[in-house]
């Protein structure tokens, strides 16, 4: 039993066994100071690896959110105790992570994830324990499968055909329905079936769809791309972008000496291309704004002084109090809400009230009534206006006195 | 006395032993690791585990290609992304467990394709073939992004996992489990047979393994089959465990670079090495995530990486390996040269008759990029004779050896030994057939000791000894030559003289047939030089022809039956040393031709 190799498996498994060990007993962040009259609330960002700029802006949303429940009377009288655990993009670690709230930490509810995929691999886990969960981002209704799962990403159970649509109806509204149009996307689970979608409803609204390009997902080079837009020259440019993707084609377009009439953007980083002059008259989708009328309420001013005042202290980038905070915020607005009114900690109890009833959110009136418990479609399009977003679409959320600006 | 050390390091005898107790310790992991399940631990403790067993799985099988033959590969990620996706799309249309299998296959299948082509072209070493694996991932990312596999949006694994022990995670942790354990059983396996062996030499110098009789591309071809199965297993497992795939995901630059990081942290020459990288990254990924302090983990993580990479550049079990070689050189007894040595079976002297010929090349011609090398060089090795090759720097004599020894295939002519045509068929093809050679720079596998580097070649020459037996064949050459007390050193850690030697014990023990000696007295000391010309002689004693080629014409003049001079690419004289020496156009070749003043 002297041999090397017997030592070399002792220390194997006994690295690997006081490892697991470590991995049951270390605390997580947060939990050390677990105290058992809080309720606790556990669940992970991206708080590093390629989604953590976008995560960064959850997990400052959350905090407010906690800190301002706690300032208050909490849950049930209770504090309420954010576990927030690091999943390093990585779904499979998620997976791992949410077990270890669950069934380790045993946290009384579970928060979102950031990202559709991220969500996706923790679902069976939510389901196994039958854990509600409520989702920021998450915006295919089709791969919605658990019954307990809710978003706040609200675009509606057909967002495929809801957001064209709403686009065209935007334009249309100004006098300008467009005669061709030209569809680019990534191809990307969030963005490919919209774009899909959007072929779709351009043949039935009669809109030729001159030019459709695909390109994959890290594309930097959009000259290409751009010779063939400029080349179909459409009426309406329809791009299913994700982040910078539409500053980088608006580049390309402005090398060749084209500028598109109109254009849209699906989920564009919005601070790079409200700063840009050639993003003027960029429309794109959004959930909330800083913007009247959606920021009158008590709950937006507070939620948007405090996240502006948390992301000025953690030198965000991008410190606007917009969709994406707006969106983990809300999760937790609904979460909450749910509590408070089935008086309860039971997830099913609440997954039942859910899907019954809807809840009032920064992003607007929540409803899970549909395929998927997606309900409501609260979609908005914005619209760069002298450098600066402002809501254009639907009526009842546009900027006062903004209206689209379409050629 | 000399402690009996095999390829692996290890004492011979305890290389039984040691089989033994891996296959015992293997058994007990698979023991206790998988009666976990039946305890019903918490699942996030089965679904840590796993994480760790699909990082083993994946490391260990990359370190059976990259790690043992030196070939880095970028490109694992095509495999483990052969196996998600495959599971992905087949699950719902046959039974788990045939999907499974299918990935494996289909990955190595791929791999085998892509081994074919590019292990055929010599020069696709290093970042060269390390580029060329991880092009394959783009374009394979490409093919499943723009077709119905995948197309964009994803695929969600619509399959239920079975529940073991009441729990779905369980089995996806036995899955895991045993994906990680059959790696680890493979890469052992690997390291310790023939192939392992073979594929060490090839990482260390491609060139000189093929001149040993090591089939190099059928082993690289298998080892990246193997290797491929095993992450397409892994893959098709961890499709099941995330249970929605992405080609972004699946395909990103993330599974190559973690591999070759745990594997290099641990050791990539070692079947334990991938297994102690991947635990130890895997865990401190894993285990520090605490949502407040997460950037300046990852941070410290990655530079407490970088400083145990730069400590030990071979890895932990380089580390290990080191102490232990330290720890045999001080427990060694030095052996003299003069210990009595029986002879190994198969060698004595020839019976042959000395007029018969052993090696007639034919019109042999070879041109490089128009340059003509060897022009219509003929003739003959008799058996057991000493044939003198000379000639100016230059005229063509290495050529010929790699001619003759199979690395270079000639335009024209025939090598035909003992009446078989071996010009085209491959080094090691020449070597098994009983042809080895010495080179004149010596050329050992740097990372092998003095006893492993002939033992190799006992193992993969003409005499394609089993391991045991290539053992008692080194330890014959190796006194043969005067090395047995040096048999545990590395080859950097001997002088010239006896690296030379040590080519000479390398050559010797293929039991070749004909022994091409390429100026192998150079360098040497007089005295030195004089207990070469001994040697071989004593080499010609074993019933071993030779071509001995050598600028020392004391030596030749000595030791040569005949002599043929070559120059220019043409052979210009052939016949008994002195009378040859003395033809005018050899004194021309060597001296140059004369002019005298009008």
């Amino acid at each position: 039993m002297n041999s090397f190799i017997m030592k070399v498996v002792r220390s194997v498994s006994a690295i690997t066994l006081t490892l697991s060990v470590a991995f049951v007993i270390a605390p997580s962040g947060a939990v050390a100071q677990q105290n058992s009259d809080t309720i606790k609330i556990g669940g992970t960002l991206s708080l590093t690896g390629p989604l953590a700029p976008t995560a960064a802006m959850h997990k400052i949303a959350g905090e407010v959110y906690v800190k301002q429940l706690n300032e208050g009377d909490g849950l049930h009288g209770r504090k309420v105790e954010w576990i927030l655990l690091d999943d390093q993009s990585k779904p499979e670690l998620a997976r791992t992570l949410y077990e270890r709230l669950i069934t380790k930490d045993k946290v009384d509810f579970i928060s979102s994830p950031y990202s559709a995929n991220i969500a996706l691999a923790v679902m069976p886990v939510a389901e196994r324990y039958g854990k509600a969960l409520i989702t920021s981002t998450f915006s295919m209704p089709k791969l919605s499968r658990y019954a307990r799962h809710f978003t706040a990403w609200s675009v509606g159970p057909t967002p495929e055909v809801s957001i064209p649509t709403l686009v065209l109806d935007t334009l249309a509204g100004a006098g300008k329905i467009p005669k061709t149009m030209a569809i680019v996307t990534g191809k990307t689970p969030a963005a490919d079936f919209i774009a899909a979608g959007a072929r779709e409803v351009a043949k039935q609204r009669g809109v030729d769809v001159n030019l459709y390009l695909e390109y994959e997902f890290g594309t930097r080079d959009f000259g290409p791309i751009a010779a063939r837009v400029r080349q179909a020259d459409p009426d309406l440019l329809f791009v299913g972008a994700l982040g910078l993707e539409g500053n980088m084609l608006l580049e390309a377009l402005e090398k060749l000496n084209y500028a598109p009439r109109n254009h849209f953007y699906l989920y564009p980083s919005p601070g790079p291309l409200a700063a840009s002059k050639l993003g003027a008259n960029a429309l794109a989708t959004a959930l909330f704004e800083d913007l009247p009328p959606m920021n009158q309420s008590k709950a937006a001013s507070d939620f948007i002084s405090a996240y502006r005042s948390a992301a000025a202290q953690a030198n965000l980038p991008y410190q606007e109090a917009d969709t994406q905070p707006a969106a983990m915020y809300s999760t937790l607005q609904t979460l909450t809400a749910a509590v408070r009114e089935t008086k309860s900690l039971d997830d099913s109890k609440i997954a039942d009230w859910l899907k019954v009833n809807s809840v009032e959110t920064l992003i607007g009136k929540l409803r899970f009534d549909g395929p998927g418990n997606f309900g409501a479609d609260l979609t908005k399009i914005k619209q760069v206006q002298n450098g600066k977003w402002v809501v254009v679409a639907p009526k009842g959320f546009a900027t006062p006195g903004a209206t689209v600006i379409a050629k | 006395m000399v402690k009996n050390l095999t390829l692996a390091g290890m004492p011979r005898m305890a290389r039984t032993r040691a089989s033994y107790i891996f296959g015992v310790g293997l058994f007990a992991a698979l023991a206790v690791f998988g009666s976990l399940p039946f305890f019903q631990p918490p699942a996030f403790v089965e679904s840590f585990l796993y994480l760790i067993f699909f990082w083993i799985a994946l490391a260990t099988s990359w370190t059976i290609l990259s790690g043992f033959s030196g070939y880095v590969s970028f490109g694992h990620g095509t495999f483990y992304g052969i196996g998600i996706y495959s599971v992905a799309r087949l699950s719902e249309h046959m039974p788990l467990t045939a999907a499974i299998l299918l990935a494996g296959i289909l990955s190595a299948v791929v791999a085998i394709v892509i081994g074919a082509i590019v292990f055929r072209i010599q020069h696709l070493r290093g970042e060269l073939f390390a580029l060329l694996t991880l092009a394959s991932t783009f374009i394979l990312s490409t093919i499943v992004l723009n077709t119905p596999i995948d197309g964009g949006p994803g695929v969600s694994l619509l399959v239920s996992v079975p529940s073991l022990f009441g729990s779905q995670m369980s089995t996806l942790y036995l899955m895991g489990m045993s994906v990680a354990l059959l790696s680890v059983a493979v890469a052992y396996s690997v390291q310790y047979s023939s192939l392992g062996r073979g594929l060490f030499a090839v990482a260390d110098d491609e060139s000189v393994a093929e001149a040993q009789g090591i089939p190099t591309f059928a082993y690289k071809l298998a080892a990246f089959a193997i290797s491929a199965f095993l992450a397409g297993v892994a893959g098709g497992i961890h499709a099941l465990f995330i249970s929605y795939v992405t080609v972004g995901e699946t395909f990103s630059i993330t599974v190559p670079l973690y591999v070759l990081l745990m594997s290099v942290l641990g050791g990539t020459r070692h079947w334990a090495g991938p297994c102690i990288g991947a635990t130890l990254i895997a865990s401190a990924t894993y285990l520090f995530v605490s949502g407040d302090y997460a950037l300046v983990t990852k941070i410290a993580i990655g530079a407490t990486l970088v400083v145990a990479t730069l400590v030990m550049p071979g890895g932990i079990m380089g580390v290990v390996s080191r102490f232990r070689r330290i720890n045999v050189d001080q427990t060694t007894a030095v052996a003299g040269e003069g210990k009595p040595i029986s002879q190994p079976p198969g060698v004595g002297p020839a019976g042959a008759s000395p007029e018969s010929v052993l090696l007639k090349c034919e019109g042999i011609s070879l041109a490089f990029s128009g340059l003509r090398a060897l022009s219509q060089v003929s003739f003959e090795v008799r058996e057991n004779e000493i044939l003198g090759l000379v000639g100016p720097n230059g005229s063509g004599k290495s050529t010929l050896i790699n001619v003759i020894s199979g690395f270079y295939r000639p335009d024209e002519g025939h090598v035909f030994l003992e009446g078989r045509d071996v010009a085209y068929i491959g080094g090691h093809r020449v070597a098994r057939a009983g042809i080895a050679r010495t080179y004149q720079i010596p050329r050992p596998f740097a990372r092998l000791s003095v006893r492993e580097n002939v033992e190799l070649a006992a193992m993969f020459g003409a005499a394609a000894s089993n391991p045991q037996r290539a053992a008692d064949e080194a330890d014959y050459w190796l006194a043969f030559v005067g090395l047995a007390d040096r048999a545990d050193a590395l080859p950097s850690e001997i002088n010239l003289h006896q690296r030379k030697f040590l080519e000479l014990a390398r050559a010797l023990a293929t039991q070749p047939r004909l022994i091409m000696l390429d100026e192998v007295l150079a360098g040497l000391t007089p005295p030195e030089v004089s207990k070469a010309i001994d040697m071989v002689r004593r080499i010609r004693d074993t019933g071993t022809s030779i071509i001995f080629v050598e600028h020392n014409m004391r030596a030749v003049m000595e030791l040569s039956d005949r002599l043929i001079v070559i120059n220019q690419g043409k052979k210009i004289a052939d016949g008994p040393p002195r009378q040859v020496m003395n033809q005018d156009d050899v004194v021309s070749a060597y001296l140059g031709v004369p002019h005298v003043a009008a």
